[in-house]
């Protein structure tokens, strides 16, 4: 029985590096730059999906706020860059770790709520935060920060003529995000935040500490959060509070990991692939008329989709195997 | 021999109602201990403060020679209090086993340890076969199987048991009384919480009785059973006359 839990989880890990793999070779094909562009959101989305995943789908503990941590990661990054000229890589850095500081700071209350009522208050903390960048003089306020261009360079994370090292970035970070619940999820963390999010009250009683397991969650979902912000702001170049720390990042964030299939491995992943560019390919195509069709088709195949799959996308994969499962154990 | 837990004069008021008063109760190392008495007895409520729910409105529990009064459940769990749910708790999105690693965790912190601990566990509770089957999927009797188990992993000094064998067939009830002997036979110290009294009271070396949160009687089981006041406590006035 060892065996076969050792062997799916190798199994993961080499579709996971296969799959790298095809997508690291996917601008030699691409050559669009629209197309191009598609795909780095794809990337960056299922990045920040799989990182909210781990708070979230991982422990149970729905957020609705992670525009936050998103939008930290951006402004940590810009304001350190062009107020004291420090280097983007250690903004990012400085930025995942100040993400991860507020939320478990945030946690520390709001983790005594359950339910609906902590989601709403993920929900209002970020609306706060949104208020106090727009009316932050020294950040720009609601006018934002535009990146100084200082030409193409690694060192400055900034490219004017190509997408690629954008893409290349955004894979990684990709892979990331997929690696780090790849390893936790097999981890003492994985086992106490599963058993937070189906029964507090029985993990308690087998030693897990629920408020410390939610903490560590909420920490390490923060800060990849805000790595994927920081990035963001890098590929923009230009950063004002609605466009890094709007209320659609938040849910930008839950919906792919929703659709694929909430708490596991694959569903961010999976869930990013099909919804990021539907959403770009309903704005391009039917956005035009100014009438919102776009979204409404766009809401019917969100609706479609989950109706129709419940589980999450996940579902069409596993399907087969649960079964074999329930047939193995009545034999 | 000190008492492996001990309660001390424990109250507990839930505003004007007092669910336990004035509870003083001791279980020795290796003993099969049943806590018994008629609905609203304050069996639950002495139960959970125990297990470290809540804390009592006064007096204090003792825990292998230190005090555990407001001590966390999870801390408890560490010290070697492990309990089951009257109302079964699993992890129903996890597989047995998964379940059990919970469990297992608390005193195996390399993960391949504490995958072969809840392996061991399951093949001493007879879950084996259902390792890799969702929780939710298990029937009721394999439920109260799998509190147990998962309890067992965390390696308890004190099993506490809710009324595990409640609601059960027959011959699943047997076949938990097996397991409640071969766990205490493990060297685990056993305090159960039961309403079934046929099926309790061969298997406990002791029996505590409550009625309207105090300790009624306390003794081995034949002599329990037999008390008038326990009888008029279950039955009425009636019959205990006729006691």
């Amino acid at each position: 029985m060892d065996k076969t839990f050792a062997a799916r989880r190798r199994r993961d890990l080499i579709i996971a590096a296969v799959l790298a793999a095809l997508a690291a070779l996917a601008p030699l094909f691409v050559k669009d730059v629209y197309v191009q562009n598609i795909l780095i959101l794809t990337l960056m989305y299922a990045a920040l999906s799989q990182s909210w995943n781990i708070l979230s789908g991982y422990c149970g503990q729905i957020s609705l706020g992670h525009a936050l941590y998103f939008g930290i990661g951006a402004y940590t990054t810009e304001l350190l860059f062009t107020k004291f000229g420090v280097l983007p890589w250690f903004g990012m850095l400085g930025g995942g770790v100040i993400a991860a500081l507020i939320a478990m700071g945030l946690g520390y209350p709001f983790f005594r709520l359950r339910g609906h009522y902590f989601v709403i208050a993920t929900i209002v903390i970020a609306e706060i935060g949104l208020l106090l960048f727009q009316n932050w003089e020294w950040a720009g306020a609601a006018m934002g920060i535009t990146v100084p261009i200082r030409g193409d360079s690694w060192l400055k994370f900034q490219f004017m003529r190509t997408k690629l090292p954008y893409f290349y970035f955004a894979l990684a970070l990709c892979c990331l995000a997929w690696f780090v619940t790849w390893w936790l999820e097999d981890s003492k963390w994985g086992f106490w935040w599963r058993a937070v999010k189906d029964n507090p009250e029985a993990a308690e009683s087998l030693g897990v500490v629920v408020f410390n397991s939610k903490m560590g969650a909420a920490a390490v979902s923060a800060f990849l959060v805000a790595i994927g912000g920081a990035f963001y702001a890098q590929f923009l170049a230009y950063i004002d509070p609605e466009s890094v720390m709007g209320f659609q990042f938040s849910l930008l964030m839950a919906l792919p990991a929703v659709l694929g299939g909430i708490g596991t491995l694959w569903g961010p992943v999976l869930g990013a692939a099909i919804l990021i560019p539907m959403t770009e390919l309903t704005r391009s195509y039917i956005g035009g008329s100014g009438r919102g069709v776009d979204l409404i088709v766009y809401g019917a195949l969100i609706v479609a989709i989950s109706l129709a799959l419940p589980q999450g996308l996940v579902s069409l994969f596993s399907r087969t195997k649960a079964k074999n499962q329930i047939k193995g154990a009545t034999r | 021999m000190t008492a492996l837990l001990e309660t001390r004069g424990v109250w507990q008021r839930f505003g004007g109602l007092v669910a336990n008063s004035d509870v003083s109760i001791s279980v020795g190392r290796g003993e099969i201990v049943g806590l018994i008495g008629p609905n609203g007895a304050g069996k639950s409520t002495l139960f959970n403060l125990i297990a470290g729910v809540l804390p009592p409105t006064q007096g204090s529990i003792l825990f292998d020679g230190d005090d555990v009064t407001h001590m966390p459940a999870a801390e408890r769990c560490q010290r070697g209090i492990g309990r089951t749910f009257q109302v079964v708790k699993s992890f129903e999105t996890m597989t047995v086993i998964d379940n059990v690693i919970v469990g297992a965790l608390v005193r195996n912190t390399v993960m391949r340890e504490a995958r072969r601990k809840a392996h061991e566990v399951l093949e001493f509770t007879g879950l084996a076969a259902r390792a890799d089957v969702l929780a939710s999927d298990l029937v009721p009797a394999e439920k109260r199987r799998l509190e147990v188990a998962r309890a067992l992993a965390t390696e308890p000094k004190l099993l506490l048991l809710d009324e595990v064998l409640t609601g059960l067939t027959p011959t699943e009830a047997q076949t938990g009384v097996a397991l409640v002997r071969k766990v205490r036979d493990a060297g685990v110290t056993v305090l159960m919480v039961e309403h079934v009294m046929e099926i309790v009271m061969p298997l406990v070396d002791r029996a505590i009785v409550l009625d309207l949160g105090k300790v009624l009687v306390e003794g081995k089981p034949n002599d329990v059973v037999r008390d008038p006041k326990v009888i008029k406590a279950y039955l009425g006035d009636r019959h205990a006359v006729g006691a």
